[in-house]
């Protein structure tokens, strides 16, 4: 049998285009490092879980996963699998209940959405975490944690939390939006249809339940105090809760991800650029079948429309949310953690000077040198330490991509042995 | 179906397909020690990319979120000792 293409992630995308490679007659193997297929969208919830998916989209899901039943074994799906890498040979190593190196015929990343969290003073608190870190808790457990829930930051994810946290039965304390969504009425008009029927369905669960939705109000402090977390907002209000779940916005989670020059490497979905569920599965199937003919040397099919629609609908939800995200960071206390992984602050970065360079970023400040490589600090630090330019970067991010065991390397089943270059 | 597992030696139950870190969540178990920095281990990401909830599992450092549980499995704060291997 010929060498699989790979296709890293579960979601929409990647099985997407898992079924269209399949469809082509190539074989394929899907890996994910979740213990459920679904992604973040259509994270499946645990035997006898409450599902928290709607009618729509238990649809989708089951459609596109009787798509995937509809190639047998030309598509092979290994979960708890992490992806590792690949060298410049072109050999792939996977660790966790599939672990092995060997050559697929081509990589497919399709590793969705990373959040976007601006700092803030205590947002490395226990008890603090990303709005899609609780949304997949409660996708999975189909129960709402204990406690009261505060949720803040800024985009449509806030609402869709807030919502299924109200129908779990447990509606969050508020939502702070540091944006004006509601003040340009005549913005939103120009949105797909679904878009409403999915925004007016949260609105009025949170309505109902009547959860405060505090726009233009950001959170500036968090700090612990008798077993609670206490909240200040911009507006002088104070919320003392169990949970804080913050959120501002998604990006590509295509951090340090490799090129290759011996094989093809594609990105699809939110890891190509962060357009949502919907741009996701047409960006899937689009891109698979773009791929197979690529392998196969069969004329590319045309593109199809409803990308471009779906990018038009997510640069009009940007622009609802818009605000000034650089006066809030620059109005940061000096001791406000920036880097979470080596708790690195906005005065050391600071002490760096106006403009430093990525090596004094990187060997001076340590900055994006901790575990996560600055996924969660590399905008920020661009953002507070040139204002004027785009994006001067922290250094090129380093393979791998996430911490890989010695153990894992060397118990890995090596499928490349014996073969010559 | 559920199973066990223990965290410090303290036996948590857990859901069959949960990772480690809903499971100790869900007991009430929101730091899961201190890092080297001082500073607590916790959920953050939930999806494998900050390693902000690094256990040790049988030993071993890993991610938490996204480790499934399995019965029987011994975990303890990063700091507990044990090899990086």
């Amino acid at each position: 049998m010929s060498d699989p293409v790979l296709v890293v992630g579960a979601g929409l995308a990647g099985l997407s285009a898992a079924a269209e490679l399949a469809r082509a007659g190539l074989p394929v193997l899907v890996v994910d490092q979740a213990q459920a297929v679904g992604g973040a969208f259509h994270r499946q919830p645990l035997q006898g879980a409450l599902s928290l998916a709607t009618a729509a989209q238990d649809r989708r899901w089951s459609d596109l996963m009787a798509k995937v039943a509809a190639q047998g074994s030309r598509i092979t799906l290994a979960l708890a699998t992490q992806f590792g890498g690949v060298d410049h040979k072109g050999t792939a190593l996977l660790t966790g209940r599939m672990n092995r190196l060997f050559r697929p015929r081509a990589i497919v990343l399709a590793l969705g959405a990373r959040e976007s969290v601006r700092p803030r003073p205590g947002w490395t608190l226990p008890g603090v975490e990303t709005a899609g870190s609780l949304q997949i808790r409660l996708k999975t457990l189909g129960e709402a944690p204990q406690g009261r829930v505060l949720l803040a930051g800024s985009g449509p994810l806030l609402l869709a939390v807030g919502a299924q946290l109200t129908k779990l039965g447990s509606p969050p304390v508020a939502i702070l939006e540091a944006g004006r969504p509601f003040a340009r009425p005549l913005t939103p008009i120009g949105l797909p249809r679904d878009y409403w029927i999915e925004a007016a369905a949260y609105l009025s669960r949170l309505m109902l339940a009547r959860v405060p939705i505090l726009t233009n109000t950001r959170l500036t402090a968090i700090r612990a105090e008798g077993g609670t977390l206490v909240a200040e907002a911009s507006s002088g209000r104070r919320f003392i809760v169990d949970h804080v779940a913050l959120h501002d916005g998604i990006r590509p989670n295509d951090f340090g991800m490799p090129a290759c020059d011996v094989l093809p490497v594609v990105r699809l979905g939110d890891c190509r650029e962060a357009l949502g569920a919907r741009a996701a599965m047409v960006d899937g199937q689009m891109g698979g079948a773009a791929l197979a003919a690529r392998l196969l040397g069969r004329t590319a099919p045309s593109a199809d429309p409803e990308l471009a629609r779906q990018t038009r609908a997510q640069a009009r939800l940007a622009r609802i949310y818009a605000h000034d995200v650089t006066a809030e960071l620059n109005n940061l206390p000096e001791d406000t953690v920036i880097c979470r992984c080596e708790a690195r602050t906005l005065k050391d970065l600071r002490t760096l000077g106006p403009t430093p360079t990525a090596r004094q970023l990187r060997l001076d400040g340590r900055f994006a040198m901790g575990a996560c490589q600055g996924r969660f600090c590399g905008d920020w630090i661009a953002r507070l330490t040139s204002a004027e330019t785009s994006k001067p970067g922290i250094g090129a991010p380093r393979w791998p991509a996430r911490p890989i065991a010695v153990a894992d390397l060397l118990s890995a089943t090596d499928e490349t042995e014996g073969e010559t270059q | 179906m559920t199973g066990t597992i223990f965290w410090n030696g303290t036996a948590i139950p857990f859901r069959t397909g949960e990772s480690v870190a809903t499971a100790l969540l869900r007991a009430g178990i929101i730091s899961f020690g201190a890092a080297h920095t001082g500073q607590a281990r916790a959920v953050f990401c939930g999806i494998g990319l900050c390693q902000g909830c690094l256990v040790r599992a049988d030993g071993r450092l890993t991610e938490a979120c996204l480790l499934a549980a399995r019965d029987g499995l011994h975990l303890s704060p990063e700091a507990a000792g044990g090899q990086d291997v």
